[in-house]
């Protein structure tokens, strides 16, 4: 694809679209959604051509094997990267403009194109106040997580990181139900008190290679740069020894991304937040910008800080496990369907980060496949549940009932979206599961025993709500309700074509994630090697 | 930091090159005579021909600054005989106290009319505590700058006042005086306690004799101490801000849009060439108490905002934990040029978006009581949603997230404290700044909140002028440049910085 500055493209295009529609009187709804579909499928058009470059051509850089120093020796950089752009940005300080897609983001940057695209479709034009700015936001929005994919410059990362939250402010502030003021609220200091710790780990980041002469924030430059052993530090202002800076700053990395995800437990504002949002910014909510935690944690928490996340791997796996137990305890609890998918969520996102924390090629892989099945699953749940709240005027799953015989289509589409979520065989609910579960295993078996135990809760639950909303007999609120309209089903019938799809075909996804897993997991296996502290735990380590 | 030397007294006579140096002062202090006389021959009704004056006379001062910034070159130079420096910092920092100074003209003769105010010297006085200010970030001399405070606090203490008929105003000149006076005389006796054990008024050669290797002389640690006090009143940092809230609340909210920027950014210009260059031999004795008042400011300003119910009064403590982080880049300025540059660029940041804030404030605030009660906020994006639009865009700023200009002050006053190995000063400014969020996005969610049917509208917002609203636009603009152009201003405050102490070779 030549020079051609692709990746500025796509991180420009919805920015720029955002703008031009500025220029739509607030009148034409029409014209201000048309171009706001229009703005969208070009970006779901260009990143699916860069998808499919990552596919098909060889990166640029990467360790092609061998112990890491020996690469870096010959100058390869650690991480193999596609359409790379690199300009100075900020030189004082060493901060640059530097983009790159790899095998982790090549997917994720698909979903996030996918998921804006089915939100900016299922923008109601008539209902929805100042229309104008609610599309300009969410394109906004989608700019900022597409920078966060491809940016490998960290000041930049944090930058798209945070600003993410200034449009995503305004949308859930303004709109959604009554309670959103609290919820949102809830969420940004959330998510404002794990990013400012991570700022300061990324400004210690950069002082420690200052310190070696590199005057840098570039994530391939810091991989280059090893932290210096350092001995334990104090607490400030105590003088008890704890941990090191490098594991400090690995905590402030790990809350951050913990927080967006969420692990247990920092999920706290989930429900909340979830039950409040408008379904359009629900769709790219919980089906990208919660990824991006994970996405994080891949990217930069394990590669950056590789021996503290060996260390700390006890615990991190044991937290994912609570997640995916304690996520489907909650679903079964709940009779707001909102709030179940919501939970649902909170498991299912445990299930990536055991897939990551296990620190191995499986898991990995495993993770970046339920990324995107996550992220396929919970735009369909969340638009259903949505449809159905609008036909049914409630979101008590006790007071709805047999919508199988006025509602065969939704039932289909419902049924196989629900059979995605429990992990059938066949779809890439599968796929996804199985893989994460192998690495789990690899790791200590009995997590993959427990997480086992999550995906029999999760055929509980789903098949609940499923057939909850489904099945016996027509409750009054359900007697009248309407099948999906034409439109409607345009929008969730490719969505479970592509669950069945890639359930029976998986290569397109594993193709590419496996170009780079390896780079990562080789980056994250170097804090193995120079591990000399003794693990917390006897299995950690073991197994290799 | 520049190097300390000797530097001979000049004898002969001031000439044409001492003028050069002060020139924006020169234009400003002629443009406050002149205003003051053409309010005598001006008819009352025609009184926005003395705003256009005034701004034209700034918009002259401003030019002569960014002339002076290049013709003054990197070192720069004293003049006078020493005691007022021609440099780039004197002219960085002229540039933000004019262009404060500019704003407040823009948004006040609409504010004025409707308040009743619209009398003439208010531009003058305004004029003359720009001077005090321009003259402030200049001063080399502990006379010139206790003149300069002097010049620009007696000027506040009226515009505080400057409703007459109200109780809240008069009782915050009141307050501002006594209070102020106070803290005057604890800066004199500061200097005094200075000029004492080193002999000099200016900074260059106190510097010099700080830096003699000799006994610590614990009356010249006093003294230092004692000016801090000072200073740290005037930019309104805990535990010395008892007055802000009052004040704030009470004067007109034009001039507080103007006390609480041009006032704080002149006086921590002339700290840090104080503190951070004339005394930075004593960098081991005061830095200590910096960093104290520092943690202070951030903790008390926060938490105290957090319990707010009035718009001014919640700015009023944000200022206060906004001047405690800027003293981290004073407190580690010494051992790190990045706190200086940090400072600077903070100041910058501040000045822009704080002033964005409060001539939101003004711009909102309609005939009888100003607009004050988080309550008269509420509903405001449904009625004036371009207003409210930049007010949550300003708070937003304020709290330091990125693409606004906030964010970048913040993350380079924590760099540098991080860069002078101080993390656990950096940890309280992240944890502070944590909180800072909810009080911040409280507000700004109020202005989203829709009214109950039948309920009425909470306050009369004016319609909002072509000048008000230019003033709220241009603000935002700059809150999102030096956000986003960040390279450029950061080589600007670089350069700044580069003379902090000129004449001392």
């Amino acid at each position: 694809m030549g020079s051609f500055p692709w990746l500025t493209v796509i991180l420009l295009l919805p920015a720029a679209g955002a703008v031009v529609l500025q220029l739509i009187p607030g009148r034409r709804t029409d014209a201000i959604k048309g171009w706001t579909v229009a703005v969208v499928v070009a970006e779901a058009v260009l990143v699916g051509m860069v998808v499919f470059n990552v596919a098909t051509t060889p990166a640029q850089g990467g360790c092609p094997g061998g112990p890491y120093a020996r690469c870096a020796a010959i100058g390869l950089l650690p991480l193999p990267m596609h359409l790379q752009e690199q300009a100075p940005w900020i030189t004082a300080i060493g901060a640059s403009y530097h983009l790159g897609v790899d095998g982790v983001s090549a997917w994720i940057l698909a979903l996030n194109a996918g998921v804006f695209l089915v939100a900016a479709l299922v923008v109601p034009r008539l209902t929805t106040e100042r229309l104008k700015l609610f599309c300009g936001l969410m394109l906004l929005t989608e700019t900022a997580t597409t920078g966060v994919l491809v940016s490998l410059d960290l000041l930049l990362f944090y930058l798209f990181w945070e600003g993410m939250l200034i449009p995503l402010y305004f949308l859930l502030a303004f709109y959604g139900n009554e309670n959103r003021g609290r919820a949102t609220l809830k969420f940004v200091i959330y998510t404002v008190a794990g990013s400012l710790l991570m700022l300061l780990a990324i400004i210690y980041l950069h002082f420690q290679a200052l310190n070696q002469g590199v005057n840098t924030f570039d994530l391939e430059t810091l991989l280059q740069t090893p932290l210096a052993q350092q001995s334990a530090v104090p607490l400030p202002f105590s003088s008890v020894p704890t941990l090191t800076p490098q594991m400090w700053a690995f905590l402030a990395f790990a809350v951050a991304f913990a927080i967006k995800l969420p692990m247990v437990p920092f999920h706290t504002w989930l429900p909340d937040l979830y039950e409040s949002a408008p379904a359009p910014v629900l769709v790219f909510f919980a089906g990208v910008v919660s990824k991006l935690g994970a996405y994080g944690f891949i990217r930069f928490g394990i590669t950056l800080f590789s021996h503290p996340a060996h260390q700390l791997q006890p615990l991190l796996v044991a937290l994912a496990v609570l997640g995916i137990l304690y996520g489907a305890v909650m679903v079964l609890s709940q009779t707001d369907i909102k709030r179940m998918v919501a939970y649902a969520s909170v498991s299912h996102m445990s299930f990536i980060a055991l897939g990551i924390f296990s620190l191995d090629q499986n898991g990995i892989n495993g993770a970046l496949i339920q990324i995107v099945n996550h992220g396929i699953i919970i735009v369909g749940l969340f638009l259903i549940a949505d449809w159905v709240e609008a036909r049914t005027g409630t979101r008590d799953i006790r007071e709805m009932a047999g919508m199988e015989r006025r509602t065969p289509w939704l039932y289909a589409m419902f049924l196989v979206i629900t059979l995605a979520a429990l992990g059938l065989p066949g779809t890439l609910g599968f796929v996804g599961e199985l893989t994460t579960m192998l690495g789990a295993f690899q790791y200590f078996w009995l997590l993959a025993v427990l997480a086992g135990v999550g995906v029999v809760l999760a055929s509980w639950y789903m098949l609940r709500l499923h057939q909850g909303l489904m099945h016996e007999a027509p409750t009054p609120r359900t007697e009248k309700v309407r099948d999906l309209r034409l439109r409607e089903g345009l929008v969730l019938a490719p969505l479970a074509a592509l669950l069945i799809f890639l359930g029976v075909y998986p290569h397109p996804i594993g193709a590419v994630t496996s170009q780079s897993v390896p780079a990562v997991v080789r980056l994250a296996d170097a804090g193995q090697v120079t591990a000399h502290d003794v693990p917390l735990s006897h299995t950690s380590g073991a197994q290799r | 930091m520049s190097m300390i030397a000797g530097l001979p007294l000049a004898t002969a006579t001031p000439g044409g090159g001492d003028l050069v140096g002060l020139l924006p002062e020169v234009i400003v202090a002629v443009g406050f005579v002149a205003l003051m006389l053409m309010d005598l021959v001006v008819p009352p009704s025609r009184r926005s021909w003395l705003a256009g004056a005034t701004a034209a006379v700034l918009a002259g001062a401003f030019a002569m600054s960014v002339w002076g910034w290049f013709d003054a070159g990197p070192a720069g130079r004293t003049v006078y005989f020493g005691a007022v420096a021609y440099d780039r910092l004197s002219a960085f920092v002229n540039c933000v106290v004019l262009v404060s100074s500019l704003v407040t003209v823009m948004i006040s003769p609409g504010y004025l009319n409707r308040r009743g105010l619209h009398h003439g010297e208010y531009y003058a006085l305004l004029l003359a505590a720009t001077v005090g200010m321009m003259l402030l970030d200049a001063a080399t001399s502990l006379m010139v700058i206790f003149l300069a405070i002097e010049l620009l606090s007696i000027s506040l203490y009226i515009l505080s006042g400057f409703a007459r008929d109200e109780e809240r105003s008069q009782e915050a000149a009141i307050k501002y005086l006594l209070l102020g006076s106070f803290a005057s005389a604890f800066m004199l006796f500061g200097m005094a306690l200075v000029y004492g054990e080193t002999g000099h008024t200016q900074l260059a050669q106190i510097a010099l004799a700080m830096s003699h290797p000799g006994p610590l002389d614990p009356l010249l640690v006093g003294g230092v101490i004692l000016m801090f006090v000072g200073f740290a009143f005037k930019v309104s940092a805990a535990p010395f801000h008892f007055w802000t809230p009052d004040v704030y609340q009470g004067a007109p909210v034009a001039v507080t849009t103007f006390m609480s920027v041009a006032t704080k950014v002149a006086a921590f210009a002339v700290l840090i060439r104080v503190f951070d260059d004339a005394f930075a031999s004593y960098y081991a004795h005061w830095s200590s108490v910096v960093i104290a008042v520092a943690i202070i400011s951030m903790v008390v300003g926060n938490l105290a905002a957090l319990t707010q119910t009035s718009v001014k009064r919640m700015l009023a403590y944000s200022g206060i934990a906004q001047a405690g982080y800027i003293l981290i880049g004073v407190a580690v300025g010494v051992a790190v040029p990045l706190g200086v540059q940090g400072a600077l660029y903070y100041l910058a940041a501040y000045a822009v978006t704080n002033i964005g804030a409060f001539a939101v404030v003004t711009v909102m605030s309609g005939h009888g009581e100003d607009l004050d009660s988080y309550d008269h906020l509420r509903g405001l994006w449904f009625r004036r949603p371009y207003v409210a639009a930049a007010l949550g865009f300003f708070l937003l700023s304020l709290g330091g997230f990125p693409v606004t200009a906030g964010f970048f002050g913040k993350f380079l006053v924590f760099a540098a404290a991080i860069a002078a190995h101080n993390v656990a000063l950096a940890i309280w400014g992240i944890g502070t700044s944590a909180v800072s969020i909810f009080y911040y996005l409280r507000v700004a969610l109020l202005m989203f909140q829709r009214r109950e049917e039948g309920e009425e509208q909470p306050y009369a917002w004016p319609r909002t002028s072509l000048l008000g609203g230019g003033a709220v636009a241009a603000t935002a603009a700059g809150t999102l440049i030096l956000g986003t152009a960040v390279p450029l201003l950061l080589t600007v405050v670089q350069l700044a910085q580069a003379g902090t102490l000129p004449g001392a070779t």
